[in-house]
């Protein structure tokens, strides 16, 4: 994934996390469970995150809209393209990177309105996921579909490895997750059903 | 909260009922009035010449055509490719509490070309006016809004006429505003060298339109006028008894629109062309052999009439294909949205300044001023005005 593209600009931060707008989205992203970054602290740090929420915002005028029959491509494309309504995306925080490396903790500063919003490069991916220390920060989030998006991250953090590499990794992080859920076999279970190599 | 509600609660009972009431009386006088348009069928002779004699009292109603006045011409096909271009303008107006004086016209436009798959263009122009000639008048007071309306009418129809230009070459293209296409100049000022400065760059565009080839009309939703009405009253009156008293009054069709009138078309059909006999259409369009037509249109659905008054110039009024187009093209874009142009909607949110644009506009201006070391207040009446309008906190007594 290329990491110098903006996928869209803040709307509103804090501590915990952020919700950025963008556009029409592309296949590849935004994703669920994808790793984003974004700069804080006028670039002294940069807020590593995991989406976790995308939602496709509306209005009276596209609402009205749904009821037409038949409508021409143009309509559509207009609605998409054209059109400022923003589609919302919620990104959890789970650690940022400081000259003095990467933190696995909420960061000291939230980013602000209209920074840019970059997908995580493969390479960053890699360094940030050689640690598991982030499950417990999305495990106690309130918000977030913790389990959901576990799973999502951890399968596209084993998909940036080489294939001969993917179970492995896989199988560490379910060991983390065994650690952290020793007092919730049921939801354990339901875990590494879904990130079964 | 300073409008207190509860003190209104009574009369807001009466409009309704009041407004029930008025509507039950114009719906048993509306048989009559369309009896009498189903009399006049083909204009003959006769009512021709009462038009005449009533035009010489500046009558300002529907001069029949060669169509029947009853009639109902239904949906022509839609084109598979068809241009649909819409510009619309909006304007701040000069404020002396402001930060600073200036007004502001922006013009949005959009050309959606109906049969390709691609998103319309969009376009949004916006242009301040500050200098000494924009602000005042020869005799030193500010410029009146009417001016600005009239610099903001103008630059719509510049926009149509350069769309239309490159467009209309791709395809049958069609040009909407969202207005009728008489400026009713002429009867907001006295100022007679204004009215011709205005019009005259007005018809230019008529003018540059009509070369473009596209097919160009205005479209006013809810319509309120009567000229159709004023029409059937002309017929009521024997040629003798024409006059101005008698032209001044509707007589038994008093409060009955030309909306309510037409209530008969069904979803896609049009009324029969009319001349619009505003001495402004026949004194200054006519001889630029722009003479403005009009009709109605039913653009709704089974269910949910929407009857919208459309102006067209002579030229797309006696070109039948291209009055089809203009039918046609009008009524699709309102299929997309529930009974008026999806482009006209589109384009007025394209223009539309908001007081959130407003506040940051001025912020701008004043950031300016600052930076040249200058005072960049509102006066304390406008201020006065934000304390006060914001809302208010009460405490309990």
């Amino acid at each position: 994934m290329p990491d110098t593209i903006t996928i869209g600009r803040l709307l509103r931060s804090s501590t915990t996390g952020f919700v950025f707008g963008c556009s029409v989205p592309e296949p590849e992203v935004p994703l669920f469970g994808a790793f984003v970054k974004v700069p804080a602290q006028k670039g002294q740090t940069e807020v590593m995150g995991l989406i976790y929420n995308i939602a496709v915002e509306d209005d009276l005028f596209v609402r009205q809209m749904v009821a037409a029959p038949d409508l021409d491509e143009a309509y559509i494309q207009d609605q998409r393209a054209n059109r400022q309504v923003p589609i919302e995306v919620s990104v959890l925080a789970v650690g940022y990177r400081s000259s003095a490396g990467l933190s696995y903790a909420l960061p000291p500063q939230p980013p602000i309105t209209l920074d840019r919003i970059h997908p995580c490069s493969r390479a960053e991916v890699l360094e940030f996921t050689a640690r598991f220390d982030y499950l417990r920060l999305i495990l106690d989030s309130p918000e977030a579909p913790a389990d959901e998006l576990i799973a999502a991250s951890l399968r596209l953090a084993a998909s940036a490895r080489p294939p001969e590499d993917r179970a492995f990794f896989l199988r560490e992080a379910g060991k983390e997750l065994a650690r952290l859920l020793s007092r919730d076999l049921a939801r354990l279970e339901n875990l590494l059903r879904r990130i079964r190599p | 909260m300073a409008l207190e509600l509860n003190k209104l609660t009574h009369a807001v009972e009466d409009l309704g009922a009041n407004a029930a009431q008025r509507l039950i009386e114009l719906e048993e006088r509306l048989p009559a009035a369309q009896a009498v348009l189903d009399a006049i069928g083909v204009a003959d002779d006769e009512l021709h010449r009462k038009v005449n004699a009533a035009l010489n009292f500046r009558w300002a109603g529907a001069i029949p055509t060669d169509e029947p006045v009853n009639a109902a011409f239904p949906l022509p096909p839609h084109p598979a490719r068809l241009n649909v271009i819409a510009a619309d303008g909006s304007q701040i107006y000069p404020d002396r509490h402001g930060v600073s004086l200036y007004y502001l016209v922006n013009v949005g436009s959009i050309v959606f070309r109906h049969g390709l798959p691609e998103a319309p263009s969009t376009a949004s122009q916006p242009e301040v006016f500050f200098e000494d000639a924009d602000l005042y008048e020869e005799d030193g007071g500010q410029i009146p809004s009417v001016k600005i309306d009239a610099e903001r009418d103008l630059r719509e129809l510049r926009e149509l006429a350069r769309l239309a230009a490159a467009e209309a070459t791709t395809a049958p293209t069609v040009t909407l505003l969202d207005n009728g296409l008489l400026l009713y100049i002429t009867l907001q000022v006295p100022d007679q060298k204004l009215i011709d400065e205005v019009i005259g760059a007005y018809l230019a565009q008529l003018d540059a339109l009509q070369r473009s080839g596209a097919a160009s009309a205005g479209v006013v939703d809810r319509p309120r006028a009567a000229s159709v009405i004023r029409l059937l009253r002309l017929a009521t009156l024997a040629l003798n008894e024409i006059g101005e008293a008698e032209l001044r009054t509707l007589g038994p069709f008093q409060h009955i629109t030309d909306g309510m009138l037409f209530g008969f078309l069904r979803p896609g059909e049009r009324s029969a062309l009319f001349v619009n006999a505003s001495p402004a259409n026949l004194d200054r369009y006519r001889p630029r052999g722009h003479t403005i037509y009009l009709f109605y249109l039913n653009a709704g659905r089974p269910g949910k009439d929407s009857i919208l008054r459309v102006e067209v110039p002579e030229w797309i009024a006696q070109d039948r294909a291209r009055l089809d187009l203009v039918h046609t093209a009008i009524y699709e874009q309102c299929r997309a949205s529930d009974g008026f142009p999806y482009v006209l909607m589109r384009a007025h949110e394209l223009a539309v300044v908001t007081a959130g644009e407003r506040r940051a506009f001025d912020q701008m201006v004043s950031g300016a001023l600052i930076r040249r070391g200058l005072h960049a207040g509102i006066s304390q009446k406008a201020q006065g005005k934000a304390w006060t309008g914001a809302g208010k906190r009460r405490y309990p007594r």
